[in-house]
């Protein structure tokens, strides 16, 4: 008796046992016409509220169900590499286009969209913004909006430190960095602890130094041996020698807290900061009373004197979404749906943000963003965060060698080094 | 076991009896260790099995890896002189650690094994650090040691600037703000460890050792440092192990792109950066390997060498039993 017990007991709990590590196995889920999974990084606020809007309006139009999946944005790329390898992908999801895009397309995980999406959404976007979802000249994404780079920066502290003009030239800024200086305050903010807000001055100063098609061809060559390269860790190394940065820029936090880059600049800390676009929103959330900063001005990233690039070319990312290769046609129709002018000018209210759509610029009234956008419509051209575009393990070492070298422990070669040795092991 | 079996059934007794106990002997072992080992295995075993397979591929961590390159990883780990430098504070870190901790941990639980006023007080509070999640507990210094943090500007307003110190950046003080930083953490739990050794000293040996005319460091050395040798040895095992493994405190302090500059990066983090954020899982993978290894070979030793005595019967079988 005692006996049977001891062994039911056991078969209960090897059951049970066997149960729990099987539960998470599912198998790869059929494409199903009538609904779709789509996961979007925005977890509160008018963002979450916006995507609902979508998939109700959309389920009304078309019957089919979307079921809208926040994931918290820095854990995006984990979950979705975690779901490709369990052949569970959501049928749309978040993309910012560069070596990540190019390792989900390598995986066969992403669906080539190239002739799927409407001509309609083509016009309308025009080939800048389509140009950071592509992979070896195919569509991986419709583009939702452009964040491009510049200067952010408090008037206030501006006018205190006697500076009449938004720099536009190398010397301008050199100019106001000692001007903020005499004033006693911090000129630059930045949050180097990340290391990519760091990497952001190497990158424009390439953008200025490098051509065009250096710039776009690198993430396919990763071939660092034009002396571009090495001018902009150059400039990066001679604007550092001027000290413009925040005191302890080293172990600052760049989006976190009051005392991070962009707390430094909400709370009149710091002059400016070179940051993307998103920036306004971050610094609203940071100002003592969590209302947008009322004197926050914006220019674009000063001119570098003989450089190979075009003066007026911006860095910059894109925000788009991407079909899992497994999913039904639905899926890019939902793409060609979130692309038209009604639900773009939605989408600029909602996220402030510039619409990737030109035809929905009109709803974006910020006059902070009305300026960014001028600036991105005059540009020659806009290049993706150069990280983005290198991929993980490039981007990664390269900004991991900006900070060394702006700590003093590296040179304008050393930076070169260490994106071609990273190239060398990826 | 058979020699636990047989000592259990009687002498003479029927061939089905002892047979029956085995079984029912048998059934209880599988059922109660069972699902330990079950996990033990899926949790512990495969992964480290698992991990030295992807450590031979160049894999970006999609689906199935393909692309075998040998022993290409390791080359680079050692090759890289971050890695050997970032190995190099692991150890700088064991040995302070053991040199800081050690002493102050014995002082702090002879001090406390007095009877005195607020003794559970001061236990509460030594040991408070230790309770506080490592990701608080870095948060916070990481906020106090900022260049324009709070310790410098009370160096400031008490007039002392001349003190003030990138205590985190600067490369040349970063380690012993670590260090710092590690040992009022994780000293509560040293000083838990060998108050728990001082209680099990019997009292009769002080009572005689006092008879005897022995001065209060000549007990101290003759009797409870000896006796508490077990103690220390275990907790040195552990601080060890803990060192050679540290990730989360330089990770939320530093960063991983910081902590190489400042000279705190360990093992771990450099996993974490040339691995995971990298997306190299290969390469990753290759390095948790060495990790494995650098650890296994030194908590081999120190079983050989330290903890054999201590240890004796429990993990060596019958070593223990025949001394009995």
């Amino acid at each position: 008796m005692n006996a049977r017990k001891t062994w039911l007991a056991a078969l209960a709990t090897a059951s049970v046992a066997a149960m729990a590590l099987t539960g998470c196995a599912g198998g790869s889920k059929p494409a199903d016409e009538n609904s779709l999974e789509m996961w979007h990084n925005s977890t509160t606020g008018p963002g979450k509220a916006y995507w609902d809007e979508v998939a109700a309006a959309y389920e009304e139009e078309t019957g089919v169900t979307v079921t809208m999946v926040s994931v918290q944005n820095e854990d995006m790329d984990g979950k979705l590499q975690t779901a490709s390898n369990s052949g569970d992908m959501p049928d749309v999801f978040m993309s910012r286009g560069g070596g990540k895009l190019a390792d989900f397309v390598d995986a066969g995980v992403v669906k080539d969209l190239t002739d799927l999406i409407s001509d309609e959404a083509h016009t309308a976007f025009g080939d800048a913004a389509f140009a950071a979802l592509q992979v070896e000249g195919k569509t991986y994404g419709m583009p939702v909006a452009v964040l491009p780079q510049g200067m952010f920066y408090s008037q206030d502290l501006f006018d205190e430190a006697g500076i009449a003009e938004e720099p536009a030239t190398m010397d301008e800024l050199n100019d106001a960095v000692s001007k903020l200086k005499d004033a006693g305050i911090s000129p630059v903010a930045l949050g180097a602890k990340a290391a990519w807000p760091a990497a952001h001055w190497y990158y424009g100063f390439a953008l200025r130094a490098c051509s065009e098609d250096t710039m776009q061809n690198i993430s396919v060559t990763h071939d660092f041996s034009d002396p571009c390269w090495l001018e902009a860790g150059e400039e990066l190394v001679s604007f550092a020698a001027t000290e413009p940065f925040n005191e302890g820029f080293l172990t600052t936090d760049a989006q976190e807290g009051a005392g991070s880059s962009a707390g430094l600049l909400a709370n009149h800390k710091a002059g400016m900061e070179l940051m993307g676009g998103w920036n306004a929103g971050v610094i609203a959330d940071l100002t003592p009373d969590g209302e947008p900063l009322a004197d926050l001005g914006w220019f674009p990233l000063p001119a570098v004197d003989g450089g190979a690039g075009d003066p007026s070319a911006m860095m910059g990312g894109v925000d788009g979404y991407s079909c899992s290769a497994d999913s039904s046609s639905a899926c890019e129709d939902f793409l060609d749906f979130i692309a038209k002018a009604e639900w773009q000018e939605k989408y600029a209210e909602a996220y402030n943000a510039i619409p990737a759509s030109k035809e929905a610029q009109a709803a974006v009234t910020d006059p902070l963003l009305q300026e960014m956008m001028a600036a991105y419509n005059e540009a020659g051209y806009m290049v993706q965060w150069l990280d983005t575009l290198l991929g993980q393990n490039v981007g990664n070492a390269l900004n991991a060698a900006v900070v060394e070298t702006l700590a003093g422990s590296g040179d304008a070669q050393s930076i070169v080094d260490a994106a071609e040795q990273a190239a060398a092991r990826g | 076991m058979t020699e636990t079996a047989t000592l259990l059934a009687p002498a003479g007794a029927a061939r089905r009896a002892p047979a029956r106990g085995d079984w029912r002997k048998r059934g209880e072992i599988a059922l109660l260790a069972g699902p330990a080992i079950v996990v033990f295995v899926v949790f512990v075993i495969l992964p480290v099995v698992m991990a030295a397979f992807y450590g031979f591929f160049k894999w970006k961590g999609f689906g199935f890896p393909d692309d075998f390159i040998g022993l290409e990883n390791y080359i680079s780990i050692f090759k890289d002189p971050t890695f050997r430098s970032a190995v190099g504070h692991n150890f700088f870190i064991v040995i302070a650690s053991l040199v800081l901790q050690g002493p102050l941990a014995i002082l702090f639980a002879l001090l406390m094994n007095q009877k005195m006023r607020g003794r559970s007080l001061i236990r509460v509070l030594i040991f408070v650090p230790y309770v506080i999640s490592e990701v608080v507990v870095g948060t916070g210094w990481s906020l106090m040691l900022q260049d324009v943090g709070a310790l410098n500007s009370f160096l400031g307003k008490i007039g002392l600037d001349a003190l003030a110190q990138s205590w985190i950046a600067d490369p040349k003080i970063a380690m012993g703000t670590l260090m710092f930083i590690i040992s009022w953490k994780y000293i509560g739990f040293a000083v838990i460890l060998m108050l728990a050794g001082l209680q099990s000293i019997p009292e009769e040996l002080y009572e005689a050792a006092s008879i005897d005319g022995a001065s209060f460091w000549q007990t101290q050395w003759r009797i409870t440092l000896p006796l508490l040798g077990p103690t220390i040895r275990i907790w040195a095992f552990l601080s060890i192990i803990g060192s050679l493994q540290l990730f989360d405190l330089v990770n939320i302090i530093w960063g991983q792109y910081v902590a190489a500059t400042a000279g705190t990066s360990t093992m771990a983090t450099y996993m974490y950066l040339n691995g995971h954020l990298a997306g190299n899982y290969g390469f990753g993978n290759a390095v948790a390997v060495v990790l494995f290894l650098i650890s296994l070979v030194v908590a081999l030793v120190y079983q050989r060498f330290a903890l054999n005595r201590d240890t004796a019967g429990a993990l060596t079988g019958d070593g223990g039993r025949k001394k009995r």
